[in-house]
């Protein structure tokens, strides 16, 4: 593979540059509404689309039979009534604070041992791959998930603490029956909506290259590979928490129908298992319920959705954080810098530097974070590096933002404490940092 | 940590919790009201869990007048829709506490008198504007709907098209209700001269005004101050008579749980279901003037407006005619938007050149001539022809599309004649 090793970004391993995104696809604001914003060189052609699909996903969607055709589909089994509910202001979720608090930013991935036809996990066979907790009228809701915590005090260099809360789920009121003991699960938060398109125009050859290259401090990193439903094949995947998704209109046909029920040309079945009769006997708004132009004009909103400009990028502690973010090898997996390919699925995209401090790349990440089920070719310890572009702003965005697949970490910095595995020596780095050198730290993530 | 993993990665499973009871809620709000009501009072009421179920205001109507599912709360804005069932019985009376929630604003019926029904919020008219492009335009910030008639204004003002924005029909009737009905008109005429129509769609009109697109907009408050809440450089003021939308609660006769409904409606109706209104996602105006010494600082506080500039609007005449406002808007400007701003600038032209010409007042005449009177448009028959747009209601359309096409001819003709531009 060293005839990829020109494909790599230079700033990969090294001090990186001042991480500022090209002009034409991010924007400068550091409002509530930061991760709404269209990209600059969104064109005019293209500016009812990105509003009708800015519709759609702001959309509350109907239960059928609706005179709304169009918005109409909720159900018969759901999660949620909206994009937005889970995504506030295109942000991300978080996980409920007590076990009476519904989850409503966040599910949870229901699997039993074993592969599906694609080598994807194996849905359970009443409650299929996710929980849903809601019905339509006459259809019962599957159940919900109660999330309880532990605490536990971390002692930091420079004698500081902080307290870190391990999340543990229940299922109750459930209406088909008692789950197995086998059962797998995957609790997770929703994740921020800006910068996809920029992460799908990032050639499939730079990953390649990402996962061949030699890392400090047994930091590996490898491309989950996943059934893409409208090629028929398997790709390398790159978007959801553990990489399982090969495209971004994959994911969000994939999230339509898994947390709203609303079938699509990718997924025209509605979400009912064979048991699930009620559900199986509901009336459907259309087949699909989202038309093909829905989904196109929705994919298209996502790919021009701006990222927010890194801020402060010059105050002497963010600047020292930077530097600390680098010393303890972060920009292993959080690769600062990437540049975007041909993209004729969104030519405003293509060929673009961007920095959004990841490498799309499965990592272990330790048993702690561990959820046991794995999902294509990741394991159950292993999860995607998640991109930190714009992650300052998401607890302005939305106060209880919450970071971590599973939203635990209500910090960023708490966030950093749970890496493990192959991120252990970092975060060992980062326990033994001086207080003034983990704020720096956090300040310059707050900065991103 | 390594003792966390071994203890705690266990999964649970138990069908034994208590199930919160459902409280069903018919909205059409945008999610983001949703999401605030519902997180704050599942955790204020944690036996109770909302099941939202949206619908516009027609198809929710359709879905009530068909057999349905037992619903709650009926929880909205829709003003109309509330009116009807109030009159069908599709409500209880509401037995609750009411003190401290007036059923006007001034002069504004904002709530059911006989009770079936009491506003939740509501929303105020004004106009949203984009200071710096009004200073780059050298243009004045508007303070009053007149002002944007000022031919300074041309090109840079937006006007929604009632029949086709849902929230626009109080907006123009609150006009023509405001400065009279012929009046109203010549002023709406004026502005759609200086306006782009702003259709129904998936822009907003605070995304135009926000990039300076245009630089004033006329639009519901709560649109635009959210905005500003959320950081857009636009501002929002509103003229000297403010027209209001209220949204309603109430409780369905049918609710399989009235306990629960009542606890939702009370909630909504609270000090703390009120302030939540203040949320700069929301931006709506609360109901219960006690809440606004809780206000933000420049939040608009219409009860104090109302003290200050009395202004009886007819709410219940102004549902009534709502269809046929709208359709004489369309006749008036929607379909003849070209040839009215022909029009206007062609009496400009000529009252500059010629601002005594006798001739002017046979050209006003033509240009603010109106199908309907203030009387006819009170007319219950003809009000109801209009109700859905019919073969009936499309010839007397096509009528009223023959004679202002005449009349708009005829004012541009004597205009230009006075200019010295025909030939």
């Amino acid at each position: 593979m060293k005839h990829c090793a020109s494909l790599l970004p230079a700033a990969l391993l090294l001090a990186a540059p001042a991480f500022a995104n090209d002009d034409a696809i991010a924007i400068h604001d550091d409002t509530r509404t930061a991760y709404t914003q269209p990209i600059p060189a969104l064109a005019d052609a293209d500016r009812a689309r990105f509003f009708q699909g800015r519709s759609l996903v702001r959309q509350v969607w109907v239960i059928p039979p609706s005179e709304n055709r169009a918005i109409a589909g909720l159900g018969p089994l759901y999660n949620r009534i909206s994009c937005i509910a889970c995504h506030g202001n295109n942000g991300r979720g978080y996980a409920p604070e007590t076990a009476d608090e519904p989850m409503r930013t966040m599910l949870v991935r229901l699997s039993v041992p074993g592969k599906d036809p694609h080598g994807g996990p194996l849905p359970h066979s009443a409650y299929g791959g996710q929980l849903n907790e809601n019905g339509v009228p006459g259809v019962a809701g599957e159940g919900r998930a109660e999330v309880r915590y532990t605490y536990r005090t971390v002692k930091l260099g420079g004698g500081e603490k902080i307290e870190l809360r391990k999340p543990t789920f229940r299922f109750v009121d459930l209406a088909y029956g008692p789950l197995p003991r086998t059962l797998l699960t995957s609790p997770r938060i929703a994740p921020p909506l800006y910068g996809l398109g920029l992460l799908e125009a990032v050639p499939a050859s730079t990953l390649v290259a990402l996962s061949s290259v030699a890392k400090p401090a047994g930091i590996k990193g490898r491309i989950n590979f996943v059934w893409d439903t409208e090629k028929n094949e398997t790709v390398p995947g790159r978007f959801g928490w553990k990489a399982n998704m090969p495209n971004l209109r994959q994911q969000i046909a994939g999230a339509f129908i898994g947390d709203m029920g609303i079938t699509s040309p990718l997924f025209p079945q509605e979400n009912c298992m064979l048991m699930q009769t009620d559900c199986a006997g509901s009336p459907s708004a259309g087949k699909p319920e989202l038309s093909m132009e829905q989904l196109a004009a929705s994919e298209s909103y996502h790919f021009a959705l701006a990222v927010p400009q890194p801020r402060n990028t010059t105050i002497p502690q963010v600047v020292r954080g930077k530097k600390l973010f680098e010393q303890a090898q972060c920009t292993a997996c959080h690769v600062p810098e990437l540049q975007t390919g041909e993209f004729t699925k969104y030519p405003a995209l293509a060929h673009r530097t961007i920095h959004p401090y990841t490498d799309l790349l499965l990592h272990d990440m330790g048993e702690a974070l561990a959820d046991h089920r794995p999902d294509y070719l990741a394991s159950g310890r292993e999860w995607r590096t998640p991109p930190l572009w714009g992650i300052g702003l998401a607890q302005k965005v939305d106060p209880r933002a919450g970071f971590l697949h599973d939203g635990r970490a209500r910090t960023l910095l708490e966030a950093v404490l749970w890496h493990d595995g192959e991120a252990a020596s970092s975060a060992r780095i980062v326990k033994r940092m001086k207080p003034s050198e983990r704020r720096a730290l956090s300040a310059y993530l707050e900065s991103l | 940590m390594t003792k966390w993993t071994s203890t705690f990665l266990l999964l649970l499973f138990s069908q034994a919790a208590v199930a919160a009871e459902k409280v069903v809620v018919i909205s059409s709000y945008p999610q983001e009201v949703i999401s605030q009501f519902e997180a704050a009072f599942e955790k204020k009421y944690p036996q109770y869990r909302i099941e939202l179920q949206w619908r516009q205001s027609r198809d929710a109507m359709s879905y009530l007048h068909q057999p349905h599912s037992p619903a709650d709360v009926y929880w909205t804005p829709a003003q109309r829709n509330f009116a009807q069932l109030a009159r069908e019985g599709a409500f209880r009376k509401l037995d609750i506490d009411l003190s401290g929630l007036p059923k006007r604003i001034g002069g504004f019926q904002i709530s059911d008198p006989d009770g079936y029904y009491v506003a939740h919020e509501t929303a105020g008219y004004g106009m949203a504007y984009h200071p710096a492009e009004l200073a780059r335009l050298k243009l004045p910030v508007p303070s009053d709907w007149k002002t944007l008639g000022d031919p300074a204004f041309d090109g840079h003002v937006m006007l929604p098209i009632p029949s086709r924005v849902g929230y626009a029909p109080i907006l123009i009737d609150t006009m023509l209700q405001g400065y009279g009905w012929d009046a109203g008109w010549q002023v709406l005429s004026r502005i759609a001269a200086n306006a782009a129509l702003a259709d129904a769609g998936a822009t907003f009109i605070t995304d135009d005004i926000g990039s300076g697109r245009y630089a004033v907009g006329m639009t519901m408050d709560f649109f635009a101050v959210s905005a500003i809440a959320n950081g857009k450089p636009i501002r929002y003021t509103y003229p000297e008579k403010v027209g209001y939308s209220p949204a309603h609660v109430a409780i369905f006769k049918e609710s399989a749980n009235p306990e629960g409904a009542r606890a939702f409606v009370r909630f909504v109706l609270s000090d703390a279901g009120q302030k939540l209104l203040f949320h700069p996602d929301i931006r709506k105006l609360p109901v219960r003037p006690a809440v606004y010494r809780a206000k933000p600082v420049d939040y608009f506080d219409p009860f104090a407006a109302a003290a200050r500039a009395t202004y009886d609007y007819d709410t219940a005449s102004g549902l009534q005619r709502q269809e046929l406002v709208s359709a004489l808007f369309d006749a008036l400007i929607t379909r003849h938007h070209a040839e009215l701003k022909a029009m206007h600038r062609a009496l400009c032209k000529a009252e500059q050149k010629a601002p005594g010409d006798a001739r002017l007042t046979a050209a006003r005449r033509h240009a603010n001539w109106l199908p309907l009177d203030a009387t006819q448009v009170n007319d219950a028959a003809l009000q109801q022809r209009f109700i859905q747009r019919n073969e009936q209601s499309a010839a007397i359309e096509k009528q009223w599309d023959a004679d202002i096409a005449m009349h708009y001819a005829e004012a541009t003709r004597i205009a230009q004649s006075i200019a010295g531009d025909l030939p």
